[in-house]
């Protein structure tokens, strides 16, 4: 896998094998870490910034943010794939993750009717952690459910740590 | 857009469909021992790039039971939970956070509501894996809809003692997890679960919560499976008064925060916030400054904090 996968990098492969191990990548997440450690490694060698800490998070999150309007009926599999070996071949690993985030997940069956979405929001501004983060976690924490399957675990993310700055 | 479109095949295919009694039968257990059993063990707590272990101990008795987890990497720190108070003991800034509850404040997914959880999740049994010299039965709840993250519970085979959570986004990756690498069961005495801290000269904030309704306040739609589960008005911090409303699916939780912008001099971040699988939104509406936090998507967050809005009582 690891092989096709630097294949793929230098742009070696036909049409129809990149699509294959694009396939595989959504699939298999060790694939997904090595496609993204490729990427680091050529970008360090050319002397590239790399991405920020949590890039690929937050570009996700921004992605799934982004409007959803109407439900599409089946994308069919040649778009999809066109999509797929265009961001391959354009910004690679960051494209790569943001087609991720949309890739299908396997126990879905293409074959229900649509279903309107809800109203798309607004793009949001990302900023820090509130400082006083730690009081609302603490004041939240206790109202979960999910206390009651798991007792106080959850409460360890009340006091991580960039939540316990002093205040000013 | 093509995941709109999953979704929507998700919703469409499995929103009628019966859970069997034997899953949600694991998730009785998994309840049942978290109130029942005295425990003491160590876990890591993993989100992203960051892990965190901490030590958690529970003793329960007649009277009730108490808890205690201590955060063993980094700054030192410790919260202790009783019927009806959480304590929080920073000793690097020598300072308790107290929040006081009556004990029908403590949420609970009670075990009637647990067939409820089937509206929003598709509950099925998981494989079989060994965690922590225990063996393991996987829970897996799959949301019907991109607004709740999907979750991988490990119940010991046995006690049903939770081993192992795992929170997942709609792309199928891990937000964060929480698993025990060592864990005794039985075997704790009450002098286990006191804090290590001499805190009498500490600091002390105190939230003084108390149920209350907050005139005027409410959300111009509901988030599709969020109901309002709590509503009162509480301290946050030393000094600040604020309004929390709680809305939840039974499982996950967010709350709206309300604090009033009067005199307050520094400027309100508005935007959105992250730690893992919490997310915080902060907005401001109508003079007031509105920060919903809340372990959903993102999306989810923002929802709910779009559509605060205050209507002046007629």
């Amino acid at each position: 896998m690891k092989e096709r996968l630097s294949e793929l990098m230098d742009g070696e492969l036909d049409d129809r094998s990149a699509a294959a191990v694009l396939e595989a990548l959504g699939r298999d997440r060790e694939a997904r870490q090595a496609w993204g450690t490729y990427h680091m490694t050529g970008d360090a060698m050319r002397g590239g910034r790399p991405l920020s800490e949590g890039f690929a998070a937050r570009l996700s999150a921004r992605l799934a943010a982004e409007p959803t309007v109407l439900a599409p009926r089946a994308l069919p599999a040649e778009s999809r794939k066109w999509f797929a070996l265009s961001a391959a071949a354009s910004l690679a690993a960051v494209a790569l993750v943001g087609w991720m985030a949309f890739a299908p997940r396997p126990q879905v069956a293409p074959s229900a009717a649509p279903v309107a979405q809800a109203q798309p929001e607004a793009k949001p501004n990302i900023v820090p952690l509130p400082t006083a983060a730690n009081d609302y976690l603490l004041a939240h924490q206790g109202f979960s459910p999910r206390v009651s399957l798991q007792g106080m675990a959850p409460y360890v993310r009340t006091v991580s740590e960039q939540a316990v700055e002093p205040r000013r | 857009m093509l995941r709109a479109f999953l979704i929507a095949v998700a919703l469409g295919s499995g929103a009628a469909q019966a859970q069997s009694p034997e899953t949600l039968g694991w998730l009785r257990k998994m309840h049942d021992a978290t109130q029942k059993l005295s425990y003491t063990g160590t876990f890591v707590y993993q989100n992203g790039p960051r892990s965190e272990t901490s030590r958690i101990t529970r003793y329960v008795d007649a009277s009730g039971d108490i808890e205690k987890l201590e955060v063993l990497d980094g700054m030192p720190r410790e919260i202790v939970r009783t019927k009806d108070t959480v304590r929080c003991y920073l000793p690097g800034l020598r300072l308790v956070k107290v929040d006081r509850r009556t004990e029908r404040d403590f949420p609970a997914l009670l075990p009637e509501r647990i067939t409820a959880l089937a509206r929003h999740y598709d509950i099925s049994l998981g494989e079989t894996r060994r965690i922590a010299n225990f063996d393991c039965q996987a829970v897996v709840l799959t949301p019907r809809d991109n607004l709740r993250y999907g979750y991988r519970l490990y119940a010991d085979t046995n006690s049903g003692m939770l081993l192992r959570a795992v929170t997942v986004d709609a792309a199928g990756e891990q937000v964060e997890q929480f698993t025990f690498t060592q864990l005794t069961i039985g075997g704790v005495s009450r002098e286990m679960v006191k804090s290590r801290h001499a805190s009498r000269s500490w600091r002390t904030e105190d939230t003084e919560a108390a149920p209350a309704r907050l005139v005027g306040w409410g959300l111009s739609s509901e988030l599709p499976g969020f109901q309002k589960i709590f509503e009162l008005k509480r301290r946050l911090g030393e000094s600040r008064s604020a309004g929390q409303v709680v809305y939840s699916d039974g499982l996950a939780a967010v709350s709206v925060f309300i604090e009033s912008l009067e005199g307050r001099s520094d400027p309100v971040r508005t935007g959105l916030a992250s730690m893992g699988a919490i997310h915080i939104y902060t907005r401001e509406v109508a003079n007031h400054m509105v920060t919903v936090v809340g372990e959903a998507p993102a999306t989810s967050v923002q929802r709910i904090a779009n559509a605060v809005e205050y209507r002046r009582p007629q």
